[in-house]
């Protein structure tokens, strides 16, 4: 949306992408008919389906969805209509053969998904051209160069990209069988290693880090630096042909090795917590590659290292007085939101009479990051303690947001012990945190003013929430809070002892990894697991 | 949001009955609709996929031959095919892929994709007589993983029930591995365990055990890695008896291993050795303790070995032996896969080779001296500085238990192991 050419009267020439080795030039003959004409004809082309692609994706889906579905009547429907290329229609699929045939306008977009249709083909085409901007549109919600695009998110980045020479002439290419699928071997109850390895492995942003040369482990003087293991591991699991398990000995010896006296108490030959181990690695290599700080758990602390880029986020809780009506607003930052199901699962069990209810996700963010909960503070305005209500929600979003669900509680009383929480926790592949974000809260407010209604925190995946919907604004910033399921860390068995197995996502493909064995997963199987930790990517990365 | 006409949507599978209400005819058509769109973007995104790959298949295709039918790629060549045309330095297309195409060439390799997975669901039998880009579809069989790879399953209990000690060469992270493992008698595709190194004693560990082996070599810091130094120190001062001070200070701690927990000495290390022994037939048991022998390094005089002095050294045969256990960082599994293949074989060799391992104790009784009595499990301890000591005295626990067979065994074993790289 931005640097948007308003103006027909334009001075700006578009270009047809650039012709590139292996991929051909246009997506059909009439394509390429259409972008030979005249710079005027490419011109308003390229102007069309970049609006076409503005009104399906950042307003209301009412828009592209309404179409002309014959003389004067005007139809909405679910299922997808066909915006004209060369002209503002919107037609349904049978009217869009007439129109065709009237106009001679040949090209048209699909309203669902941004593909380009050519009637003469008849045929979905894949335009080089046209599917970078759609690409874009879908990744950072720009047609922008400076960002990048949706799917090379997945390729290591280079800053000198661009030069295909000096990227072909200074780097091996990898083998087209390594692909980051390997097991790792159990090494003795590691598995709650092996599970966190397997997360940040399929990690995205921490693959093109490493990927990239971002620890410099050639020159690195830590002795049993476990970036440096991390960095040898993403060597071995993108570089080699091996197909069998990985032996992650130099990352259990810089585990063993490490001096993290918070952790002490992993450091054994026992089975031991996954999130855990998650927070040990998250803040070892955070001091491998950071500022050097420690972090602290309930500070704003913030830097710039590959850990915080990737994994931290900020919350802002703000406690209202119930005497003086003072707000404090406190904020820290956070590696994970961990979300307890005790509470919740009691309560519904009530609500619905049922024994064992399952939850959602959802329910467990509402509960933690939308409702308010009652609080005794020392006010300082009333200077005495007071009663108060605290509300958090999420400052700032992390580029990948790890859940833990507590299911392991400690519970008291007379026999005290830690029991697991077995309850369902049923959970999106695709999850919308903008009702859990500070401005979330604050659309709510507006929608509740407004239409005094406030309870669409969870149902949104578009996050249309009311009536502030409409501007793009929302739907941009609904698109950077839209976050994509990348793995599952599932813990089978009891409290004491059990196994973790993990499901990670590579492309589009799930995978099923338990130690050294990877084998295809369904998306059915990864959504019908009971989830212990839950890694989301953010989709749009800007 | 629908104003569909009708009782069902654009699907037409979720029909409502002619008589049904309006408001069952509308539910109907919204789950129609529904239906027909979660269709609709599953096939434009594998559409997308395959358009796409044909599409630059067609384009590689026509590069190629254009390079091909000129030495020097000048751009004026003009090359057609039936898919894409090759002009200016440019390619357009024909016609549409889908129909023009009907491979798919791999974008970085150039060679042809195998567009079906080899076994499990959905296998055909790809064509010999083409090389493929090595990205293979994955497989999905139960039981095997989605290289087609299948494991040894876990015995009940602790260890493996069958010999997997094949090794995968190109494994890069278990360096300490034997290059040359043996894996003729056995499917290429079962997997099995590796060793590494363990960083800090440099053994030879399998990876089963590296935990349990980290934390009894690394440890933990602090009060627990002072007392594991005061026992160190105790242990040096008196050799004698090593049987209670055998047990680091961390599976003392906490592992959940029999193994660790075994309170002699020698039985401990043994463990850390006997995996692969296991693993192997386990009806031969002196084959374990060969395996074991092959792990001292020659450097290790003082070592149990003595416990074998008894049987006569054989001068000839020393040179082959002392090859072999050259290198402290020997395979385990290798070797063990090396034992179970050469089983067969074991009592022709047994009268030749026999004498190796007898030849080779002398020299080391010579070293350790008045060693002899030393428990192996004493010098374990001692040897966390020397780290070829743990597989000496598992050797060392074998003799002890039958020496007589360990001599023969071990004879048989050392000889066709590859020497060390």
């Amino acid at each position: 949306m931005s640097a948007r050419p308003t103006t027909p009267a334009s001075p700006r020439n578009f270009k047809v992408k650039a012709p590139q080795a292996g991929q051909p030039m246009y997506g059909c003959e009439h394509l390429q008919r259409l972008f030979n004409q005249d710079q005027v004809t490419t011109n308003t082309s390229i102007q069309h389906y970049r609006a076409i692609l503005r009104s399906i994706y950042d307003t209301n889906p009412l828009v592209p969805q309404t179409a002309k579905a014959g003389e004067g009547v005007v139809v909405t429907t679910l299922t997808p209509t066909y915006l004209c290329l060369q002209c503002p229609s919107t037609l349904t699929e049978e009217e869009r053969t007439r129109h065709g045939g009237k106009k001679s306008h040949r090209f048209y977009v699909d309203s669902r998904s941004g593909a380009l249709y050519c009637q003469m083909c008849d045929d979905i085409v894949w335009d080089p051209t046209f599917e970078e901007m759609r690409l874009k549109k879908i990744g950072t919600g720009t047609f922008s160069n400076r960002k990048r695009k949706h799917e090379e998110m997945f390729e290591t980045s280079d800053p000198v990209r661009d030069n295909p020479t000096y990227l072909s002439s200074n780097t091996t290419a990898a083998s087209c069988k390594s692909n980051g699928l390997r097991g790792i071997y159990n090494a003795g109850a590691t598995c709650y290693q092996n599970v966190v390895l397997q997360g940040f492995i399929h990690n995205p942003i921490l693959r093109n880090f490493y990927l990239s040369d971002g620890h410099p482990s050639g020159s690195c003087q830590v002795p049993y630096c476990l970036s440096c293991a991390m960095d040898d591991m993403f060597q071995d699991f993108y570089a080699l042909e091996t197909t069998n398990g990985y032996t992650a000995a130099s990352i259990l010896s810089g585990f063993w090795f490490s001096d993290r006296k918070a952790f002490e108490n992993l450091v054994a030959t026992k089975e031991q917590d996954a999130h855990e181990f998650f927070q040990f690695l998250a803040e070892e290599l955070h001091e491998r590659n950071g500022d050097g700080k420690k972090p602290e758990t309930a500070s704003e602390h913030m830097c710039q290292c590959i850990i915080h880029q990737t994994f931290y986020g900020k919350l802002e809780s703000a406690t209202t007085c119930q005497n003086c009506g003072g707000v404090t607003r406190q904020i820290q930052s956070f590696l994970d939101l961990s979300l307890p199901l005790e509470n919740l699962g009691h309560k519904k069990g009530k609500k619905g009479s049922q024994q064992r209810t399952s939850l959602t996700l959802q329910e467990c963010l509402d509960e933690e990051y939308i409702k308010q909960d009652k609080c005794e503070y020392r006010c300082t305005n009333c200077s005495s303690t007071q009663q108060a209500r605290r509300q958090t929600s999420i400052k700032l979003l992390p580029n990948v947001l790890s859940i833990q669900l507590k299911r392991f509680e400690y519970k008291q009383g007379r026999n005290e012990r830690a029991a697991k929480i077995d309850t369902p926790v049923h959970f999106p592949l695709e999850l919308n945190m903008l009702p859990y974000t500070n401005r979330g809260a604050a659309t709510r407010a507006q929608d509740g003013n407004t239409n005094g209604n406030t309870t669409n925190g969870t149902n949104g995946i578009n996050g249309v929430n009311g009536s502030g919907a409409s501007k793009p604004e929302n739907f941009e910033l609904a698109r950077t809070c839209t976050y994509d399921l990348l793995s599952v860390v599932v813990h089978v068995g009891e409290i004491d002892t059990g196994h973790y197995v993990t499901y990670c996502r590579v492309g589009d493909q799930w995978f099923a990894f338990n130690d050294h064995r990877v084998e295809l997963a369904q998306k059915s199987d990864v959504l019908n697991a009971k989830p212990y930790l839950l890694f989301y990517v953010v989709r749009s990365l800007s | 949001m629908s104003s569909e006409i009708g009782e069902t949507g654009k699907a037409g599978i979720v029909v409502a009955s002619e008589d049904a209400a309006p408001a069952e005819k509308l539910a109907h058509s919204l789950v129609d609709d529904l239906l027909y769109n979660v269709v609709h973007d599953l096939l434009l995104k594998v559409h997308r996929d395959e358009k796409i790959a044909r599409a630059n298949t067609a384009a590689i295709k026509v590069e190629k031959l254009a390079k091909s039918t000129n030495a020097d790629p000048k751009p004026d060549v003009e090359i057609e095919t039936d898919a894409a045309i090759y002009k200016d330095g440019r390619v357009t297309l024909k016609s549409n892929p889908l129909k023009s195409t009907k491979e798919i060439l791999c974008s970085k390799c150039h060679l042809p994709r195998l567009l079906h997975p080899t076994d499990g669901k959905g296998a055909k039998k790809p064509d010999p007589g083409v090389i493929y880009c090595k990205k293979h579809p994955y497989i999905d069989k139960q039981g095997y993983d989605i290289y087609g790879q299948t494991w040894v399953a876990p015995g009940p209990g602790r260890g493996k029930k069958k010999k997997d000690q094949k090794l995968d060469p190109n494994d890069p992270s278990s360096p300490a591995t034997g290059l040359e493992g043996s894996a003729k008698d056995r499917p290429a595709n079962v997997l099995s365990y590796p060793s590494a190194t363990c960083p800090k004693c440099k053994r030879c560990i399998l990876v089963t055990r590296l935990n349990n082996h980290m934390g009894s070599c690394i440890g933990n810091s602090g009060r627990n890695a002072s007392r594991a130094a005061a026992q160190k120190i105790s242990n040096g001062s008196n050799a004698g008896s090593q049987n209670n001070d055998n047990t680091p200070p961390g599976s003392q701690k906490g592992t959940p291993r029999p193994s660790s927990r075994a309170p002699s000495p020698r039985k401990r290390d043994g463990d850390e050795f006997d995996e692969d022994a296991e693993d192997s037939d386990t009806t031969s048991n002196h084959n374990a303790a060969v395996k074991k022998k092959k792990f001292k390094p020659s450097n290790n005089k003082l070592t149990k070995v003595i416990l074998k002095a008894k049987s006569p050294a054989i001068a000839g045969n020393t040179k082959k032996e002392a090859k072999a256990k050259g290198s402290s960082s020997l395979n385990v599994e290798q070797k063990a896969s090396n034992d179970s293949k050469t089983n067969g074989n074991h009592n022709a060799k047994d009268t030749s080779t026999v004498e190796v391992a007898p030849k080779k104790q002398a020299p080391k009784s010579g070293n350790a001296g008045g060693g002899n009595n030393a428990s192996p499990a004493k010098k374990i301890k001692l040897g966390s500085s020397k780290p070829p000591l743990s597989s000496s005295a598992a050797g060392g626990k074998k003799g002890g238990i039958k020496r007589d067979r360990d001599v023969e065994s071990e004879s048989s074993g050392t000889v066709p192991s590859p020497p060390p790289r």
